[in-house]
């Protein structure tokens, strides 16, 4: 007998109720609804959106995807959602605010971004930042890669299922962030690398608010890596899947942790040094397999190195001027230059070409996540729907500088 | 750091490309070759013993009388890095290099939307970043905005 508070599930099509068509069968106490089984289940080919909405913020990236039931045939990327026209509006923009603008490309490392433009100018104009100014830069530029790998890390957790260690990064990340708050007075959008150097001096007493972050870091990230990296659920997702062999890597132009996660041990703050690099002591970690297991093991090692990095420079911070006096309105002379950074994403370039006047004849973006966001298109095919995410998570793209 | 010009220069005639004019700039060392011609011109560079292995970059610059497209260019053998330039009238075609780099797939689709150029021999010759309808924006011509919107505001 049916209790009247029973939902009754109809299966079958509106126009068939409506017709009367189906008479649903008094089922026995405790069933809800007719077990249907899945051995007749039909599989066919179905065009879906992943995006441009999802749950792991890789931003507003739309991939339309040819699914065969779970398994994914072909995927191409559907881009441009974010796209506001940095490089035609650093056309319109002199050159100490162009700084506001790559913030806005990868929005996530920022000073990076600014520190690329800055070189640039200055490789234009032959001057050089002081000492002071190059140690600050590294110190934020380290101290973001950690804030941008976090992030990483927190949602690339999400991908594969795993809940906590979002929150966990979080809490690390936010002790950065207040770190370059205080250091350039904004938390995402920092304006605070400049051509000549930087844009205010460090505040007193930002060495012990760091070195205390520090301390609490070594074992924070160690947790991070035992919470997923040691979780043999999380092992199992992401071990052997998306792997991307040497020849892929250079032959898409990847940098970064997406190349050196195949074996190709190319770090531009090693291997092009600026800045403060080359009086610092690092590693620069490289994996073997080129799967998503060694770019998470990867980045979890260039946060530790990272960390190792801003203890160095916070020991050993140069005295003196934090930039070098330029004029208020910047005209670098006429000519064309390339200069790039080590951003948690790969190489951030920027190429720029000056007509002599106070604004930048052509400001070009050389974005590290387009590039490997093509090699998705190649790695995704094949594929479970639910080893899709995780590929994707695991290349880390930011598509602020995708779109520009 | 800066490749030889002469090798180079060795390199780009064995492969048929001999009107390459070859020059030190700003940017370092940089090889100026006819559109039609940069195709063989960066597999020969990819082929030959300099190992221009990966594409880095890959942009237009409105010069005001034409568009230049240029491929920047690295060997990770040699620590060496070139710049290869092609000019193009404004509307004409660009070849696509992605045979020889996969890494110009989105790049050149990019370049030619924003650019007003068309892409040939391009396995996926779609818009990349704007909606159709949406001018070449990066022309110098395109305002950022039109004396219209500036008078409206």
């Amino acid at each position: 007998m049916s209790d009247p508070r029973d939902i009754t599930i109809h299966p079958g099509s509106l126009a068939a109720l409506a017709e009367g068509a189906y008479v649903p069968p008094v089922l026995p106490a405790g069933i809800r609804r007719l077990p249907t089984g899945v051995d007749d289940l039909a599989t066919e080919h179905l065009v879906v959106n992943m995006g441009p909405q999802h749950p792991s913020t890789h931003g507003v990236l739309r991939m339309i995807v040819e699914v065969d039931g779970e398994e994914l045939q072909n995927a191409e990327a559907s881009i441009g959602y974010l796209h506001r026209g940095i490089e035609k509006q650093a056309e319109e923009w002199r050159y100490t605010a162009i700084g506001n603008l790559m913030d806005r490309g990868d929005y996530i490392s920022g000073m990076h971004g600014e520190l690329a433009f800055a070189l640039a100018t200055e490789q234009l104009m032959e001057i050089e930042a002081p000492p002071k100014a190059n140690w600050i830069r590294s110190l934020v530029g380290e101290l973001n890669r950690i804030s941008s790998h976090l992030i990483w890390y927190g949602t690339f957790g999400l991908d594969t299922g795993g809940m906590g260690q979002f929150l966990y990064a979080w809490r690390d990340r936010e002790r950065v962030v207040d770190i370059l708050e205080a250091i350039s007075g904004q938390r995402m959008m920092f304006n605070y690398i400049r051509p000549g150097g930087v844009v205010l001096d460090l505040p007193i007493g930002i060495d012990a608010l760091i070195r205390d972050f520090l301390d609490d870091f070594a074992v924070h990230l160690e947790e991070h890596d035992q919470l997923l990296g040691g979780n043999e659920i999380f092992q199992g997702r992401v071990r052997g899947i998306g792997t991307i062999d040497r020849e892929m890597a250079l032959a898409f132009g990847l940098t970064g942790a997406n190349l050196r996660c195949t074996g190709v041990g190319f770090d531009l703050r090693r291997d092009r040094p600026y800045a403060a690099y080359e009086e610092l002591a690092f590693d620069v970690p490289v994996g073997t397999t080129g799967d998503c297991w060694d770019r998470y093991a990867v980045r979890i090692e260039e946060m530790r190195q990272a960390a190792r990095m801003i203890r160095q420079l916070v020991d050993g911070m140069p005295e003196g001027e934090f930039t070098v006096k330029v004029p208020k309105v910047l005209r670098p002379p006429a000519g064309e230059v390339y200069a790039a950074v080590e951003s948690p994403r790969g190489e951030l370039g920027v190429h720029l070409v000056s007509d002599g006047g106070d604004k930048p004849y052509r400001m070009h973006y050389r974005a590290p996540s387009l590039l490997a966001l093509q090699v998705i298109e190649q790695l995704l095919p094949g594929s479970l729907i639910a080893d899709a995410v995780v590929i994707l998570g695991s290349i880390d793209i930011v598509l602020g500088e995708i779109d520009r | 750091m800066l490749p030889d010009a002469t090798v180079v220069g060795r390199a780009l005639s064995a492969a048929g490309v001999p009107g390459a004019k070859i020059g030190e700039t700003t940017l370092g060392l940089v090889c100026r070759v006819s559109p039609d011609d940069a195709r063989a011109a960066l597999a020969a560079l990819k082929a030959s013993e300099l190992g221009f292995v990966m594409l880095v970059d890959l942009l237009g610059i409105d010069t005001g009388e034409a568009i230049d497209v240029v491929y920047h260019l690295r060997s990770f053998s040699r620590d060496e890095e070139m710049y290869v330039k092609t000019t193009l009238r404004y509307d004409a075609t660009l070849p696509s290099v992605w045979e020889v780099y996969p890494a110009a797939l989105m790049p050149e689709r990019e370049t030619a939307e924003l650019y007003g150029l068309t892409l040939s021999g391009h396995p996926n010759p779609k818009r990349l970043l704007t909606t159709d309808g949406v001018p070449p924006l990066l022309r110098k011509s395109v305002p950022v905005r039109t004396a219209e919107e500036m008078r409206d505001r």
